[in-house]
């Protein structure tokens, strides 16, 4: 991986960014953190956040410039507080709704969720303006204009389309929401832009989505050939209580094609792991190389085996954190076991077991994601940023100042509904 | 050293400009190459920010432009943080504001911890007895659904409640009379509806709204009629005490307090759920408790063996409820039995149910 790193900051002499943070000082912030949060019950996830951007933003530098997270964890601490105060009542509002009469409290779980959607997206609109104004460069301010709620009605029809479209119009999608966002962000007085095209994505996707969905169709595809459907349609006519030993009976092949179609499932799930690096790589390339500030405009040469080592990396990682936790619990049993000989049986033990079991859960599953923010995340940002060539730079001479700061509800929105970004 | 080099950005546009920083007697004195004066920073104004470990980042604390200047030279660096006072280099401000999020951090979840153990159930308890019939037959549906979608596990053909095939209707009708004859004792303020589910495990259940499920497996290991009544009359006591109605409010408050307050950290549901599960188990004990007591008032009232629910209780191992596994040699199984045995009347000559009903009953599930 130093290889990697290498190679990526040599391009970078020329691309004018690198990055200068070390592994080793990531690691340690992620790990306390990670401690942190158990400790606080993951009240500390607001300064660790903070301490997170703050180390990459520092470290990423741009045309001899690094940049610099002006946010606080006060103001996002603040921002969550914000949002418990208009979604405690939202919920409250669900919850009656689901016991009420008829229509309304049959549909309030469906209402419930696309509201929850739409807010969301929301949500994601506004995180995205205070991480912006919280974001500085040469002494200026980024910042954002645009609604973030007509933002959000767009994200989530398109959401709908992508959904319907089985994932093929999800380049159309991001190149659209791209472009929102970017006509709408400004570095001091000068506008982005996106030119992005999802049709490009679209054509350089479509063989792995081909990959992926293939074994899907051939599993339809056999469906509709073995199934008889005469038999099928006498069986649940039939209306009596053993259905699914009449279809059985029925369709001697269908056992036979129930095996066929969970193993062509297992493929595309499987296909869709290998591919989902080779995706982020391509999605990344594209739109960074989408991106421009008036006459500053990018390119990306990022590569995708590089986005596979880090990967590669996880995984290595993953696999010594198992290792270690098993030992650990093992050792955990064993010693549990002694207490329980002599100690309170029955109830309290249970509670005990349960409790144990508790927070080896909450260990691996904070070790993993500190895993994959040390590794996966932790590189794409390092490649994503060193990979950039940008040109026109002399635009960045003649900016002048604008934006002011915006209110972190969204990131405390974002954070209530689980859809937060970095 | 009292002059130094820097990079200044004076916050209006994005020229860098290299100045010299002189080190004035009240601030930072920044001029231009030429010579010209372009700021002055008082040392108390002066902030330190995030930057990479080789650059000194200061910025003026509460102005409105973002002016920044940067100092590469460690020593000049070392020298303006010891004279300006909101410059933390060392990061022992920071620190010492972290350990004070942890302690207050710490203390809040004793409190959350507190308010989980003793607060949720109190309000549970005052706040059952008031919901409206209405709602907590609808709260009784929505769990009766859940419940049976857990609990339904048979193979497509007999249908999950037993006595509705023409051979197992004698064993409803005795179920029925039973049921009948406790509902009669009991007096209860709301209808309540008792069936028999094709479930092996020897328990019973009552939901909110006044639904009872009793198991198959139940009428199996019981050896008198009495015995079956004990169990349902524990259960009767359950719907009087409205403790569905109880657990539902408490899971309710638990997933609130742990779920909003708290945020979702990584995994924070599957906590919420284990977290809720623990607490949980503790309430029931004490309900439990009160519904033996109920139930053995209510098995003399009607003129059954009050000691059969001990006998019964003794079968299968004191776990009159599905997830409920305490031991029979815990001193709490023990506890329970001898309490009802205390408050049992004296044995009754009749049985709840005559010999026939009885074999009846034992077939409900037969079809």
């Amino acid at each position: 991986m130093r290889m990697t790193s290498l190679e990526a900051s040599a391009t970078a002499a020329h691309g004018a960014i690198r990055f200068l943070g070390t592994r080793r000082a990531y690691w340690r912030l992620l790990v306390r953190g990670a401690l942190l949060l158990i400790v606080t019950l993951g009240i500390y996830r607001f300064w660790l956040a903070t301490d997170v951007r703050r180390f990459l933003w520092a470290n990423t530098e741009v045309a001899g410039e690094t940049l610099e997270y002006t946010g606080t964890p006060f103001e996002l601490l603040i921002g969550f507080l914000m949002a418990i105060t208009i979604l405690v009542p939202v919920y409250a509002g669900f919850f009656l709704g689901a016991l009420g009469l008829g229509t309304i409290g049959q549909l309030s779980g469906v209402i419930a969720f696309a509201a929850l959607a739409v807010l969301g997206q929301y949500a994601v609109y506004r995180a995205r303006r205070y991480r912006l104004t919280r974001t500085i460069y040469r002494g200026l301010r980024f910042h954002q204009g645009g609604s973030a709620s007509a933002y959000a009605l767009r994200a989530v029809l398109w959401w709908l389309a992508t959904a319907l479209t089985l994932g093929l119009a999800y380049p159309f999608q991001l190149a659209s929401l791209e472009r929102y966002k970017m006509r709408n962000t400004y570095y001091g007085d000068i506008a982005g832009h996106f030119a992005g095209s999802g049709l490009r994505l679209l054509w350089r996707g479509l063989p792995m989505w081909l990959m992926v969905f293939a074994p899907l169709a051939l599993t339809v595809g056999a469906f509709v050939m073995a199934v008889d459907w005469k038999a099928l349609g006498d069986a649940l006519g039939a209306g009596s209580d053993d259905v699914m030993s009449r279809i059985e009976g029925g369709n001697p092949q269908l056992a036979g094609v129930i095996v066929f179609a969970m193993l062509m499932a297992g493929t595309a799930v499987t296909l869709a792991a290998l591919l989902y690096p080779a995706f982020q790589a391509l999605v990344l390339r594209w739109w960074s190389s989408g991106l421009s500030f008036g006459e500053l405009s990018v390119t990306s040469t990022l590569r995708m085996r590089h986005v596979y080592g880090a990967y590669v990396r996880f995984l290595w990682y993953g696999l010594l954190f198992c290792i270690a936790m098993a030992v650990l619990g093992a050792v955990g049993l064993v010693a549990v076991g002694l207490l329980a000989g002599s100690g309170p049986t029955g109830a309290a033990g249970e509670i005990a077991a349960t409790g144990l079991l508790l927070i080896g859960y909450v260990i691996m599953a904070l070790g993993f994601s500190t895993i994959y923010r040390a590794t996966v995340l932790l590189s794409l940002w390092q490649l994503g940023m060193e990979s950039l060539q940008l040109s026109g730079l002399s635009a960045l001479d003649r900016v002048k100042a604008g934006g002011t700061p915006s209110s972190a509800l969204g990131e405390g929105l974002a954070d209530a509904l689980n859809v937060g970004g970095y | 050293m009292t002059t130094g080099a820097g990079i200044y950005f004076d916050g209006q546009t994005s020229v860098r400009q290299d100045v010299g920083v002189a080190l004035g007697a009240s601030g930072l004195e920044i001029a231009g190459r030429d010579g010209r004066l372009l700021a002055q920073w008082p040392y108390d104004q002066i902030e330190g920010l995030a930057a990479p470990d080789s650059v000194l980042r200061l910025g003026r604390r509460g102005s409105a432009a973002l002016e920044r200047l940067e100092i590469t030279d460690t020593q000049f660096a070392a020298i303006i943080d010891a004279r300006a006072l909101h410059v933390d280099r060392t990061g022992l401000r920071q620190r010492r504001q972290r350990i004070r999020v942890i302690g207050w951090s710490v203390a809040a979840t004793a409190s959350l911890l507190l308010v989980a153990w003793f607060g949720v159930p109190a309000i549970a308890e005052r706040l059952a007895p008031l919901l409206p019939a209405g709602i907590e037959r609808k709260l009784g549906e929505a769990v009766d659904m859940q419940v049976r979608t857990l609990l339904d596990n048979r193979r497509l053909g007999a249908g999950f409640e037993c006595g509705s095939q023409d051979s197992e209707k004698p064993g409803r009708a005795a179920f029925d009379k039973l049921m009948q004859k406790l509902q009669t004792a009991a007096d209860l303020p709301l209808p309540v509806r008792g069936i028999v589910v094709r479930r092996t495990e020897a328990n019973a259940m009552a939901l909110p709204g006044g639904q009872i499920y009793v198991f198959r497996g139940l009428i199996e290991k019981a050896a008198t009629a009495d015995e079956v009544a004990g169990v349902i009359a524990h259960e009767l006591g359950h719907v009087a005490h409205r403790d569905g109605s109880k657990a539902v409010l408490q899971a309710g408050g638990l997933s609130f307090l742990f779920g909003m307050l708290l945020g979702d950290f990584v995994g924070g549901g599957a906590v919420v759920l284990a977290a809720k599960s623990v607490l949980q188990s503790s309430y029931s004990r004490e309900a439990e408790a009160a519904a033996d007591a109920y139930g053995t008032a209510l098995m003399n009232k009607a003129g059954g063996n009050a000691r059969a629910l001990a006998s019964m209780l003794e079968k299968i191992g004191g776990a009159t409820e599905p997830g409920m596994q305490i031991l029979l040699d815990h001193p709490e199984t023990k506890a329970r039995i001898a309490a009802i045995n205390r408050l049992a009347a004296e044995r009754p000559a009749e049985p709840m149910l005559d010999a026939e009903e009885w074999a009846a009953l034992k077939r409900i599930c037969a079809g």
